[in-house]
């Protein structure tokens, strides 16, 4: 091996680099810093597109217009897909007791907020996946759909 | 010319990562706390030698936990829970140096570490309390991360897991995803540059 390609004193050298840590306390409280840490992203959760706006702008903010037009199809694009998909609420006939009949003929529970009425997507598909005679309404429990069971009701 | 291999005490013994993961999957969060201080150091290290920043390093070691914890129900044991877990870490850091270039330019060196956290100087190892040695110490400790942050991100890591971590050729290729050989030529590549920029540190 000739001396241009010895590299053992360099990497002696690059072993030092080891030594630039924090000392045995900073990992001591790491884990009860990391759940402080995961409770608190666990308040703040965000939906997907919260973040979209800053993702969007993130180009203009970095000084590089050139990612703009890309970033502006991007909002096009999704523009789209959200006027396609659409309020599901639109079109869909309120029944006597509360639940709501959506136009592909399936029968789902809704959130009344204020005046509007919505029906969360995942109710309808789960509601779609089952048998009909076994078709059941469901409830919304802030976080997600959960299938109704008059045991757990209240 | 294979760097020694750095495992935190206690690693061989009690339960193997796959069976610390598939308890957590059943509610033991426990076990994903000692997942964490299995991890923690090497993790922190990756993560600080790519970033050069003890604060960053802090917040985003926060979010690779977070984000394989999340991620824990689609981990499919394909490959072992350390290469899965490095790979989050160095994707993190690299979107974190991606964010960085474009929003500050080339970091000056001065921002680095002003605010970091405390740090086991270059200059503790002084067996003297000389001072012109610990000046020395400390100037080699800044031409080093100079040097280190000089290399590509990719060429960095290497560097990273071969010669401060200690991991084996075939280990790293796994964590980055390419071939063994792509690994040997990154290394000798960026051990030419670094041998370049330290050549007056180095003993000849």
């Amino acid at each position: 091996m000739s001396e241009k390609q010895d590299f053992s004193e360099l990497q002696k050298l690059l072993r030092l680099k080891r030594l630039e840590t924090p000392g045995p306390e900073y990992f001591d409280r790491f884990v009860d810093a990391f759940h402080v840490y995961q409770r608190r992203e666990i308040l703040q959760d965000k939906p997907w597109y919260a973040n979209l706006g800053a993702l969007l702008l993130e180009p203009w903010f970095a000084g590089l217009p050139r990612l703009a037009p890309v970033a502006a199809s991007c909002a096009l694009l999704l523009a789209g897909v959200a006027v396609f998909l659409g309020p599901l609420s639109q079109g869909s006939g309120h029944l006597a007791d509360g639940k709501v009949a959506h136009p592909r003929g399936i029968v789902v529970a809704s959130v009344q907020s204020g005046q509007s009425t919505e029906i969360q997507p995942e109710l309808i598909d789960t509601a779609a996946g089952g048998d009909a005679s076994e078709l059941r309404p469901l409830y919304v429990n802030g976080h997600g759909a959960v299938a109704y069971d008059s045991r757990l009701a209240f | 010319m294979a760097a020694e291999t750095v495992l935190p005490p206690g690693l061989e013994n009690g339960p193997t990562d796959e069976e610390l993961v598939a308890s957590t999957l059943k509610g033991d969060l426990g076990a994903y706390d000692e997942l964490i201080r299995r991890f923690q150091g090497r993790l922190y290290g990756v993560i600080y030698h790519l970033t050069s920043n003890h604060e960053d390093t802090n917040d985003l070691l926060m979010e690779v936990f977070d984000k394989a914890y999340r991620s824990l129900p689609t981990f499919r044991g394909q490959s072992s829970f350390y290469t899965w877990i490095y790979r989050i870490a160095i994707n993190r850091s690299f979107n974190f140096l991606d964010k960085r270039k474009r929003r500050q330019g080339a970091m000056s060196l001065n921002e680095l570490d002003e605010e970091g956290l405390p740090k086991l100087d270059l200059a503790d190892l002084s067996p003297q309390n000389n001072p012109n040695k610990s000046i020395m110490l400390n100037e080699l400790q800044n031409k080093l991360n100079e040097s280190m942050l000089k290399l590509s991100k990719e060429h960095r890591t290497v560097v990273t897991l071969f010669d401060i971590q200690g991991l084996a050729h075939s280990e790293i290729a796994k964590i980055m995803g390419c071939t063994e050989g792509t690994v040997r030529s990154r290394l000798h590549y960026a051990h030419k540059q670094l041998q370049k920029s330290l050549g007056i540190y180095l003993k000849r």
